[in-house]
């Protein structure tokens, strides 16, 4: 190799070269670090020195970490976008419960687990939860969490994981925004996490898009009763005690992708209608309702933003059935 | 283990400066220092292999032990026939079978065979080892030395391809000798431009291209996309270069002086010149291993030399190509290549001198279309891009697009990374060391994320 010498490569000015470099590089990242340590940009309240409220993030992977922990909520709704439209102040007006919406958008099963996890860990006392099953949780096979697609160390129990990921240009976003929240000079999330999608997709206007994640079909028909994650979902709600309330719901679609009675995918979402069913059997204030009917809420695309995304007319109704069924359990009559 | 995560940069890379800094007073101690931590870094992410590495090592240094005590030229070429038996049992013995099923006309089932990292590049280095040995060339040298000149983990797992002259009287020698400051800033800087090549150049035109050579494996690519394609080439240089150029960073931080592997090949104006400036170490290993032994040795009568001498050179970069994988795609790239090497002798010998601009322009549209046939995995997906051509280029993702534009213009107009060094080191520059330390912090930002990608040439 072809680098050169001269006269000056035993200069001292080089060690001088080189403590620059490393100490530039050190103190750096120390400075950052200690800003991340001190500000919590994800407000995980894992770390945090100067008590700024909320974030201001609409990346409901990251900022669901701040409400989820946020004490003044004793009750959450779980799920994907399919769970967004469920009003938490609705629910807390119709239960006396103080309900926080905790949707993750496109958020899978095994992601939901993880802010239920995260949401326990910073409630010793939940009042009711609200679990929006999507077909996703139907999967006949347990999927593994695809690295970089979700952030579980965010809601992971250990700071270290969260520590080690704080290294990193949205990490310094986040901190830049929850300074500027602490300073005033911004306002953060709502704090129960509702946000109509009507804002986007505007009231009216039906897209044949976003058709149900349906899972492909058991191989064999022993294997139709095997869901990996619902059985996740199942010893989750066992550790809880009796006195939380557990609503699991399986949210309406559009009636054309409702399965046909005596078809395959009829039986399939039987079996796990099923499934759902039975974690909530026989726990008291708790109830499993099967929106995913054709009815005449279900036959008008009116009522619809597409396939899967209904519209705040069907969201009521469900709120109320939640309500009711948190109020009556198994015995609430559904009006739907 | 990979040169941009945070394990090796934030751990294996200070533990191993530190054992080393440690062991530098004992010069006994230096070198298996080093032959440790490089089996270390070998066996991180597939510990079973490093007992291939290790038994690689043994069998060969005592094949060279052997032919020392005998003279017998057997010995060099049996160690010589069973490295590549093993190179072939790795990489190719699936695509054996593949085509022998093509032939016979039935499909035979496929083994399930992992290849080593690295075992083209070690093999290739038993190989240029042996051959000296036996030419008289090379000494004998004692294990520790052998074992580090493989496994040396700077390069051991993708190069630069050094040859055992330009490293082994390297080793052992201190690294904290006088001067050692201005080694450790400018390997600092070798290992900075690393990293930023790979990660803020290479992995940006990733996520363009990738899915186009996806959709190009199904049918064709037909909205204008295929232009998007054709900067590959660009990617896996920068993929490349940079992997090299941490890899001589590394060298420095313990006392090696790595070869360079790239002079800013995009700026060639011809293809030998081309072939001059991008992986530098293996077509010295191909000249001077396989496309010089075929020229000198008399196979055809004098006065059909010519024909002997552009077979070779055909030849030669088949080999290349197929080198890079068991691919028929491979080995048509390198015949490509070879076709336009013997075209552009000939043109050199018989044609009227090409203005510098023509050259360079027609180098870039071969290097960047036969990149296609690299990338794209079989003929058809090739072809589907190259039918894509034939519709304007789709520029609608406007600012998302802007790799695809800055990464040529580097590839360009920017001298190689060694010039650029060289020029900012010739003298102490506090400056330049606090603007490194800064890029560095950036970087480690960046690799916060932690969707890591791998290097391309661990691949091959």
């Amino acid at each position: 190799m072809g680098l050169p010498t001269s006269t000056s490569d035993l200069s001292p000015e080089w060690g001088r070269c080189l403590a620059t470099c490393l100490g530039t590089l050190g103190i750096g990242a120390l400075l950052l670090f200690a800003i991340m340590i001190a500000v919590d940009p994800y407000d995980t309240g894992k770390f945090g020195l100067f008590g700024i409220d909320g974030v201001d993030d609409r990346d409901t992977h990251t900022a669901t970490a701040s409400r989820a922990r946020d004490l003044q909520f004793d009750s959450a709704v779980i799920g994907n976008s399919t769970a967004q439209m469920l009003n938490p102040a609705d629910l807390s007006r119709a239960t006396g419960l103080r309900f926080v919406q905790l949707y993750l958008t496109g958020g899978s099963s095994r992601e939901q687990l993880a802010v239920l996890d995260f949401f326990l860990r910073n409630h010793q006392r939940p009042g009711a939860l609200v679990i929006v099953a999507d077909p996703f949780w139907c999967a006949h096979e347990l999927r593994e969490p695809r690295p970089g697609d979700f952030p579980y160390w965010l809601y992971d129990n250990s700071s270290f994981a969260y520590a080690a990921r704080l290294m990193s240009w949205p990490a310094i976003e986040h901190v830049a925004q929850r300074i500027s929240i602490g300073l005033g000079l911004r306002k953060r999330n709502n704090p129960d996490g509702f946000f109509s999608y009507e804002d986007i997709w505007l009231p009216g206007n039906f897209r044949a898009t976003n058709r149900p994640r349906d899972p492909a079909p058991a191989a064999t028909a022993a294997g139709r009763d095997i869901f990996p994650e619902i059985s996740l979902l199942d010893a989750a709600v066992k550790r809880l005690p009796g006195s939380v309330s557990v609503v699991l719901v399986v949210p309406p679609t559009f009636y054309t992708t409702v399965a046909k009675a005596g078809t395959v995918a009829a039986a399939e979402r039987e079996a796990c209608n099923a499934a759902l069913r039975r974690i909530v059997a026989g726990r008291p204030h708790s109830n499993f309702i099967n929106y995913r009917i054709e009815n005449a809420l279900t036959r008008d695309p009116a009522n619809f933003a597409d396939f899967i995304h209904y519209r705040p007319i069907i969201a009521a109704r469900m709120a109320e059935g939640i309500a009711e069924s948190i109020s009556l359990g198994e015995a609430a009559k559904i009006d739907f | 283990m990979l040169f941009n995560d945070y394990p090796f940069l934030l751990g294996f890379l200070p533990i191993a400066v530190l054992l080393c800094r440690l062991a530098d007073p004992y010069p006994y101690l230096r070198i298996w220092t080093l032959v440790v931590l490089s089996l270390a870094f070998y066996g991180y992410g597939n510990p079973p292999f490093i007992v291939l590495l290790v038994l690689s090592i043994l069998i060969n240094w005592f094949a060279a032990q052997a032919y020392v005590s005998t003279k017998a030229s057997i010995v060099i070429t049996a160690a010589i026939v069973a490295n590549l038996a093993v190179l072939a049992v790795y990489k190719y013995l699936n695509f054996l079978i593949f085509n022998v099923g093509l032939v016979l006309g039935r499909s035979i089932p496929l083994l399930d065979i992992a290849l080593p990292l690295g075992i083209s590049f070690f093999t290739f280095h038993h190989i240029m080892y042996l051959v000296d040995l036996r030419k008289g060339k090379a000494p004998i040298y004692p294990l520790g030395h052998y074992a580090l000149y493989i496994a040396f983990f700077p390069q051991a797992l993708a190069g630069p391809l050094a040859r055992w002259s330009q490293v082994m009287d390297q080793f052992g020698c201190r690294i904290y000798a006088p001067g050692w400051q201005r080694e450790f800033c400018i390997g600092i800087a070798f290992i900075a431009t690393g990293l930023f090549e790979k990660i803020f150049l290479a992995d940006r035109i990733g996520p363009i291209i990738d899915p186009i050579y996806a959709q190009a494996q199904l049918g064709p690519v037909a909205n204008g996309d295929a232009w998007l394609a054709l900067s590959f080439s660009f990617k896996v240089l920068f993929d490349f270069a940079g992997y090299s150029d941490i890899a001589i960073g590394l060298g420095l931080l313990f006392g090696v002086k790595l070869p360079f592997n790239f002079n800013a090949p995009f700026r060639s104006t011809s293809i030998q010149d081309f072939w001059q400036r991008w992986h530098i170490t293996l077509m010295l290993f191909l000249r001077d291993y396989v496309f010089n032994p075929l020229t000198n040795t008399r196979i055809l009568p004098r006065r059909f030399f010519p024909v002997q001498y552009f077979g070779a050179m055909l030849l030669t970069m088949a080999l290349c190509g197929l080198w890079h994988g068991a691919s028929w795609t491979f080995v048509l790239w390198g015949i490509l290549h070879g076709f336009a090497l013997v075209i552009c002798s000939l043109w050199r010998r018989y044609g009227p001198r090409l203005p510098p601009l023509l050259g360079w322009a027609l180098t870039v549209m071969f290097v960047l279309l036969t990149g296609v046939i690299f990338r794209a995995g079989t003929l058809d997906a090739a072809w589907h891009i190259f039918q894509g051509l034939a519709v304007a280029p789709n520029l609608e993702r406007g600012r998302h697009l802007a790799p695809i534009f800055v990464v040529p213009l580097v590839a360009f107009l920017l001298p190689a990374s060694q010039d650029i060094i060289e020029m900012l080191t010739r003298r102490p520059r506090p400056w330049f060391a606090a603007l490194v330390g800064f890029n560095l912090l950036a970087l480690l930002i960046e690799l916060g994320k932690r969707n890591v990608n791998g290097f391309a040439y661990f691949n091959f």
